[in-house]
């Protein structure tokens, strides 16, 4: 009987977080629908801010930005960080260590001390481009974090394919393009989702070391709140959300169906 | 033919990530220290900052009382806001690890999860229509009696603190769930063969061996809280100040970049103070209890 109290009691308690961290992304979905001029005051169902958007060429603009750089980043992190994940998977030795621990300080550096060092050395080394500068400052972190993902399926594979090959006489970059590529697939496109999702979202790296007439999405956003909250910025927020959402899902999808066939196999 | 020996072989493919990190990551990390000696020229001069005379100016405005001020309110901002979190996810990850099915925890995990993959800003900025004092969430509490004038949280300390809680708490939850999910069932039940009730099991069992989960946890939320911008930039306003802000505030509009950097220096000695002084209230708390357990067996 005491035991049901508890279990009750916690599985409530869960339910009301879940609430909890739910309500304010349902809030934002429904007033991004608000057909009143004043955001946060309801005023009835209109699509009107959805159409308003499209009219705004300072928002198509920061799009078009936020996707170019999002998309170099993607390239630069997957590259990078998939050859690294491989190769720390797959052997061990005196720099394994050191090479974790540098992965580890890309990680947990605060954002806004990377920020901070990323406009003055990107400023000294004269990156004047405001693309380049915000896909190599997004590439950084998630140079990282695709590594970690790759690294994480590398290790869920035995390397018995790769040694054949080798045997075989194969030499490196044709085993690791023919058997190794094709068996990380999942975790590379998972990689590529989640760098892509982070460029897209990312909001203090960008605000820093953008140029002028080169901002990206979230720092229009931000700095459109400034002037004062309208129904177009919900609408873009929420139009941003099912972008993110969707790419989130193939991601899991694939990180999902990856795991299985690592089974058939 | 294209042998290459075994040796080089292995730590090639590190190299491009390796060197790319070097150049732009640890390189901007070695810029912040060597800029916070340098001193900001005037606005026509060549270079923006000049080395001529390297000196610790930076470093003796950074800890004038204003900015110790908001280093204080950041850090003790970033530490309720880590308690609050840990104490509200512990329970959760408690019930996912312990209490359900194996086919519902990965469909809870993914929805606790997701809120961390929608924008910073749009789960920052909704709490702005559900606090606004002419909002429906504000006249609803005050058509109820709960309160007698509009809400007057937003532009506040509070709606910091707030926004931090909401934003971190995924994060919180991760850790100690893949902590608690570790622990063998087995040790459970033995603990309560042997008479422990269940009580006395969860604070001599699950609750020490949750431990490194709690700690991960704290340290991750902590870390993400203190370094904050968009949170106090869109809840705070005028007087909801955190460092992030004034560091911003430097950088971006007074084109200041070696007092950023310094304070930017601090805020990392400061995290990593914290960290240390968690870390010996730990090794204390570990050794009394030792103690305390030595005794009553």
């Amino acid at each position: 009987m005491q035991r049901d109290i508890i279990g009750i009691l916690l599985k409530a308690w869960m339910i009301l977080i879940i609430g909890f961290l739910f309500i304010p992304i349902l809030v934002v979905v429904l007033y991004s629908f608000n057909d009143g001029r004043v955001l946060f005051i309801w005023e009835g169902f209109s699509t009107f801010w959805y159409g308003a958007v499209f009219d705004n060429h300072r928002i198509l603009s920061a799009l078009d930005v936020s996707v170019r750089s999002a998309l170099i980043n993607v390239a630069i992190s997957v590259v990078l960080g998939t050859v690294a994940g491989v190769a720390i998977a797959r052997h061990q030795g005196v720099w394994s260590k050191p090479f974790l621990f540098l992965i580890g300080l890309v990680l947990v550096t605060p954002e806004l001390v990377s920020a901070i060092g990323q406009v003055i050395w990107f400023n000294q080394i004269g990156m004047s481009n405001g693309v380049t500068r915000l896909a190599v400052g997004h590439s950084l972190f998630n140079t990282a974090l695709v590594a970690i993902v790759v690294k994480a399926r590398a290790e869920g594979i035995s390397d018995t394919l790769e040694e054949a090959a080798g045997d075989l006489g194969a030499p490196p970059y044709r085993s690791f393009l023919q058997i190794t590529l094709p068996l990380m697939l999942p975790a590379v496109i998972a990689g590529a989702l989640l760098s892509f999702t982070y460029s897209f979202d990312n909001v203090i790296i960008s605000l820093f070391v953008q140029r002028p007439g080169a901002s990206s999405l979230p720092v229009y956003i931000l700095s459109s709140f400034k002037a004062g909250l309208r129904g177009d910025v919900a609408a873009v927020v929420v139009m941003a959300l099912g972008i993110t959402v969707i790419l989130i899902a193939v991601a899991a999808i694939l990180l999902r169906r990856g795991s299985k066939k690592v089974n058939v196999l | 033919m294209s042998q290459v020996s075994p040796l080089s072989r292995k730590w090639l493919p590190l190299l491009p990530a390796v060197s790319w990190w070097a150049f732009f990551f640890l390189a901007s990390l070695l810029a912040i220290i060597v800029y916070s000696f340098g001193v900001k020229t005037p606005l026509t001069a060549l270079n923006p900052v000049s080395f001529d005379d390297p000196s610790l100016s930076n470093y003796r405005e950074a800890f004038s009382s204003v900015y110790i001020r908001v280093f204080w309110i950041t850090l003790k901002t970033a530490g309720i806001g880590t308690i609050a979190c840990l104490m509200m996810a512990f329970p959760v990850a408690y019930v996912l690890a312990t209490r359900v099915s194996k086919h519902w925890r990965s469909w809870l995990l993914f929805v606790i999860i997701f809120p961390y993959w929608v924008s910073f800003l749009l789960r920052t900025f909704a709490w702005r229509i559900i606090l606004a004092p002419e909002g429906a969430f504000s006249e609803a509490l005050q058509g109820l009696g709960i309160i007698s004038a509009p809400l007057g949280i937003l532009d506040t300390q509070m709606a910091v603190q707030m926004g931090i809680i909401y934003n971190y708490l995924p994060v919180a939850i991760l850790p100690i769930f893949v902590a608690l999910e570790r622990i063998d069932p087995a040790l459970r039940q033995a603990s309560a063969d042997v008479g422990a009730n269940r009580v006395t099991t969860f604070f001599r069992i699950t609750l020490p061996l949750a431990t490194p989960g709690l700690i991960g946890a704290g340290v991750l939320t902590f870390i993400l809280a203190a370094g904050d911008y968009v949170v106090p930039a869109i809840l705070g306003g005028a007087r909801g100040l955190m460092i992030g802000r004034l560091i911003a505030l430097q950088i971006l509009e007074a084109q200041n970049l070696p007092l950023g950097a310094a304070m930017a220096v601090v805020l990392i000695a400061a995290l990593l103070a914290t960290g240390a002084i968690a870390g010996l209230a730990l090794i204390v708390l570990n050794w009394l209890n030792r103690k305390f357990q030595g005794a009553s067996i």
